[in-house]
């Protein structure tokens, strides 16, 4: 709108997407409106549900087919989308607008080669390019979005390529007719940081080069932050906050794009200054968590003043970092590697494959190790062994003293109620036939208890601890968003007491407002309960703030392990340094530093 | 590759080898555990009148008194090598594939099986053909077209087909149009070679018949699968590149779709080869099948031995080939 030389590219006026449901009509976006210039790049940023997604298909005039409404204005290109017969859709898809999508081990046709794919994606437009044009198109695509020697790659199939690989192979075939906008919804979600960085400095260097707009879609800040000049916040269907990136982001005029913004865990804050700010807020009894859908915030600080009777076998609260006093050893790990056959040499012979190599550590009571590591390097393999799910090939776990390495299961089971896991996915981890309470008590009685009443009594307390009500006892699963449903997990974990729980990316499935509220949870658990922690996750910043020593691993071993504050203020190798350069910040400035210092990197590397 | 394939073929040989053994096992063990004598058995397999020379005769000719595992070896040297039997003065040279003689008739069984191959070959090849396409397309246009009311009555017509049995479709078929309205001639079996157009008149009813039942199961896969792909993400990518619907379906789509269906294709294929029992029996085509039901009326235990190793000979020559044809279909199976 400022600028008004230049036509926009995409101009989206009072867009409104409606969903007609048994339930009457949900409006996934209401009154959007935005432009982005030839050139330019947009983010579009909101958590799940926001109706970014639904903007982003819209676009694309993909809701075609489907029961969705749409009214208000879109054009793309000079072309106006809602009103576009299907053929001047499709001549407008892939060749004015190209999209690339989250997910990039689905998004390509697994039965055909990447050149395959390519070419036609240019031979739908041009049908006058023979396909030995194309194909010199689509190596020169390949090429361009840093596929090593792609005059071999263009015959693969999209499974022998890794998922930042697979991402670029998208890129490319969004690239075959040098289409005039690019939009990439989540296009690295689902990669490691290190990778993510790459996609996204491929994204930002081809819209410079080519002059291509970027529309970048995603629920992450961060992510946007370098990439775009312009942002615009969603919630609920409704753009509640756009302007210049700079502005939104250092000065955001709306309390949901606050709360967003103080939501973004960030790699500067230590745990400490984490800390503090929890425990201050906790006093104060501010209120808190009310984006979550309401219910049970208030429980959480109700329980807690009511100063609960500690359970046995809790230490007293810990005050400051842990490590300090009394370190008492709780589990020693020693030169463990876990070894994995693989399949598919000549003639089926297999080989061997370390995914865990010789990693060693010891765990103090009260502290929370936190292990990073992309995906692949380990870490998952590392807290199962230490949950005995796996046993380990080589090396020696003691918990408490005891060599719990190859004793007998029976022998273990008593142990199992003092090691305890909450797992990734609150959606796949919790069996959807069961109630809440049920899920809950199950451990309970497993371990021996009989007494159905006191069962009831202790998971109803318990739900009212995580911050749920204990009327939820008999409520399944799917009533519950993610992060109540990671609640429930807690409290299915926090039920037999445990002195260990191993956190396994427990709050990466879940959106930035309400991974905020689970993390406090944990938080304020430990200091209760004494607890000790083993936090795994991919996301650096999250892991910064929950621990007090962190492991780094790469391809099943441990590069660096330390005190969480001097690892990341000054990391020790490589690997961390470079890891710690990939993670998105939130100042476009700094961004925009570390991407040139990658990028530098990178061709000095080269 | 070729460690694939030959793994394939070490697979499907020795599900052959088990297969000898255990029908083998059934038809000459199991009646013993269930205690009838060597004269019993011997009595069942004479014949005609079964006087106690007969059945002496009997004995010593197939070695009923010999130890199990010697009759089974010579059971399997005949496959190989072939035999002889010897009735009085006469013996029967029966040539290499030896799976034995005929207890009614005397014949060997092999050559018996070879002479109604054609009959069963032509039949279950049409009626494959037709159900796969047939299938295939009803299906995929039910899936496109999912709530219209040709997927509706497809899919009212195909549960129907999966739920009634071949006798009555194929008398219903008899009756009506080959009886009543008289638009077709009895169906009958003519070999290709002489009349390729008697050929094709005479098997057209039995292929319908035979192919409703299979393409109604067909359809209602391939609209499955179809609907299931129809949601993947790369379906998605193919629209958001520009393609028409047409390709998205028929290149996009499909594809995948037909992966399974190749697999349930050979399986049924090769039970089909095997002797369509209840088609060549209504429609009195002198298949493998009808062969299998006479023999399986008169306990004539050689011929069932010899049918039922063909079928899954059958079986697992179907599974071998789709075997090797799924790395070509589905790239992500193929070997490093």
């Amino acid at each position: 709108m400022s600028e008004s030389a230049p036509k926009p590219v995409v101009r989206v006026d009072d867009l409104r997407v409606t969903f007609p449901t048994m339930d009457g009509d949900v409006r996934a976006v209401d009154g959007l409106s935005f432009e982005v210039p030839a050139g330019g790049g947009l983010g579009i940023v909101g958590e799940s549900g926001s109706g970014k997604s639904v903007t982003s298909l819209a676009l694309m005039g993909l809701h075609r087919g489907s029961r969705a409404r749409i009214t208000g204005a879109i054009e793309v290109a000079g072309r106006d989308v809602v009103s576009a017969t299907d053929r001047q859709l499709r001549a407008m898809r892939g060749d004015d607008i190209a999209m690339v999508f989250q997910d990039p081990m689905q998004s390509l046709h697994p039965q055909y080669t990447i050149g395959d794919q390519l070419v036609e994606a240019l031979r739908v437009h041009r049908p006058q390019a023979s396909r030995a044009e194309a194909l010199a198109r689509a190596v020169g695509a390949l090429d361009r979005v840093g596929i090593p020697s792609p005059a071999r790659r263009v015959n693969s199939y999209p499974h022998e390529f890794s998922g930042g690989m697979r991402q670029r192979v998208v890129i490319a075939m969004g690239l075959m007719c040098d289409p005039k906008v690019l939009l990439a919804d989540e296009p690295t979600t689902a990669l490691d940081v290190t990778v993510q960085a790459r996609i996204l400095d491929l994204l930002d260097e081809l819209r410079r080069d080519l002059g291509m707009a970027l529309i970048l879609v995603s629920h992450d800040l961060a992510v946007v932050a370098g990439s775009v000049d312009e942002v615009v916040v969603m919630r609920h269907g409704v753009a509640v906050e756009r302007g210049d990136v700079r502005t939104v982001l250092s000065a955001p005029g709306h309390p949901y794009t606050q709360a967003l913004l103080a939501a973004v865990p960030r790699v500067e804050v230590s745990r400490a200054q984490r800390r503090a700010r929890d425990r201050s807020e906790r006093a104060g009894g501010a209120d808190r968590g009310g984006r979550e859908g309401g219910s049970g915030s208030g429980a959480v600080a109700g329980a807690t003043a009511a100063g609960r009777p500690a359970p046995e076998g809790a230490a007293a609260p810990a005050a400051g970092t842990p490590g300090e006093q009394g370190r008492e050893v709780l589990l020693r790990v020693r030169g463990v590697g876990r070894r994995f056959k693989v399949r598919g040499g000549p003639w089926g012979r297999s080989t061997d494959f370390w995914a865990v190599k010789d990693v060693g550590f010891d765990l103090y009571k009260g502290e929370t190790l936190g292990i990073v590591g992309e995906s692949g390097s380990g870490k998952s393999t590392l807290s199962r062994m230490v949950m005995r799910l796996l046993e380990p090939t080589e090396g020696t776990i003691e918990f408490e003293g005891r060599d719990i390495t190859r004793i007998a299961e029976r022998r273990m089971r008593p142990l199992r109620r003092d090691v305890q896991m909450v797992f990734q996915n609150p959606y796949s981890s919790l069996n959807p036939r069961v109630t809440v309470g049920d899920a809950i008590g199950t451990a309970l009685r497993v371990q021996g208890e009989r007494d159905t009443g006191s069962i009831r009594t202790r998971v109803r307390e318990l739900l009212e601890r995580v911050g749920l009500e204990p009327g939820h006892y008999n409520r399944f699963p799917h009533a519950f968003s993610g992060g109540q449903r990671q609640r429930i997990a807690i409290a299915r974990a926090l039920i037999l007491k445990p002195k260990l729980i191993i956190c396994d990316e427990p709050v990466s499935a879940l959106d930035v407002s309400t991974q905020d509220q689970v993390l406090r949870l944990l938080s304020e658990l430990q200091d209760d309960f004494g607890l000790t922690y083993i936090f795994v996750a991919h996301d650096l910043a999250v892991v910064r703030q929950v621990s007090d020593r962190v492991a780094v691993m790469r391809k099943g071993e441990v590069v660096e392990l330390g005190d969480s504050d001097a690892i990341y203020e000054n990391p020790q190798s490589d690997y961390t340094r470079r890891l710690l350069n990939a993670a998105p910040v939130l100042d476009p400035d700094q961004a925009r530093h570390l991407r040139a210092e990658r990028v530098r990197e990178r061709a000095e590397g080269a | 590759m070729p460690t694939y394939i030959l793994r394939r073929l070490g697979a499907g040989l020795l599900l052959l080898a088990v297969v000898t053994m255990v029908t083998f096992a059934i038809f000459y063990v199991v009646p013993k555990w269930a205690g009838r004598t060597t004269e019993q058995l011997a009595t069942m397999y004479v014949g005609r009148a079964p006087t106690p020379e007969a059945i002496q005769a009997t004995i010593d000719r197939l070695g009923l008194d010999k130890p199990v595992i010697v009759q089974f070896g010579e059971f399997v040297r005949g496959i190989f090598f072939g035999a002889q039997y010897r009735f009085g003065r006469d013996t029967i040279d029966c040539a290499a594939p030896c799976f034995g003689y005929s207890f009614q008739t005397y014949q060997e069984v092999f050559p018996e099986i070879v002479s109604r191959l054609p009959v069963t070959f032509s039949l279950a090849l049409g009626a494959g053909i037709i159900w796969l396409v047939g299938g295939i397309a009803v299906g995929v246009v039910s899936a496109v077209w999912k709530g219209s009311v040709f997927d509706r009555v497809a899919m009212a017509i195909a549960l129907a087909g999966v739920s009634l049995p071949i006798f009555f479709t194929g008398l219903l078929v008899l009756a009506f149009p080959v009886h009543a309205w008289g638009w077709f001639l009895t169906p009958g079996y003519v070999p290709l070679t002489r009349d390729p157009a008697g050929w094709a008149a005479g098997l057209f009813l039995p292929w319908i018949t035979l192919a409703f039942l299979h393409a109604a199961m067909y359809a209602r896969q391939t609209r499955a699968g179809m609907l299931e792909v129809l949601g993947e993400d790369y379906i998605r990518t193919a629209r958001a590149k520009g393609l028409s619907e047409r390709k998205v379906v028929l290149k996009h789509a499909l594809r995948p779709t037909l992966t399974p269906i190749v697999t349930i294709f050979g399986l049924d294929l090769g039970l089909v080869l095997g002797g369509a029992v209840l088609t060549e029996q209504v429609f009195s085509l002198n298949g493998i099948g009808r062969y299998a039901v006479n023999a399986i009326t008169q306990s004539d235990l050689p011929v069932i031995l010899g049918v039922t190793l063909f079928g899954a000979f059958f079986i697992v020559l179907c599974n071998l080939v789709v075997d090797l044809l799924y790395p070509l279909i589905d790239p992500r199976v193929r070997v490093r």
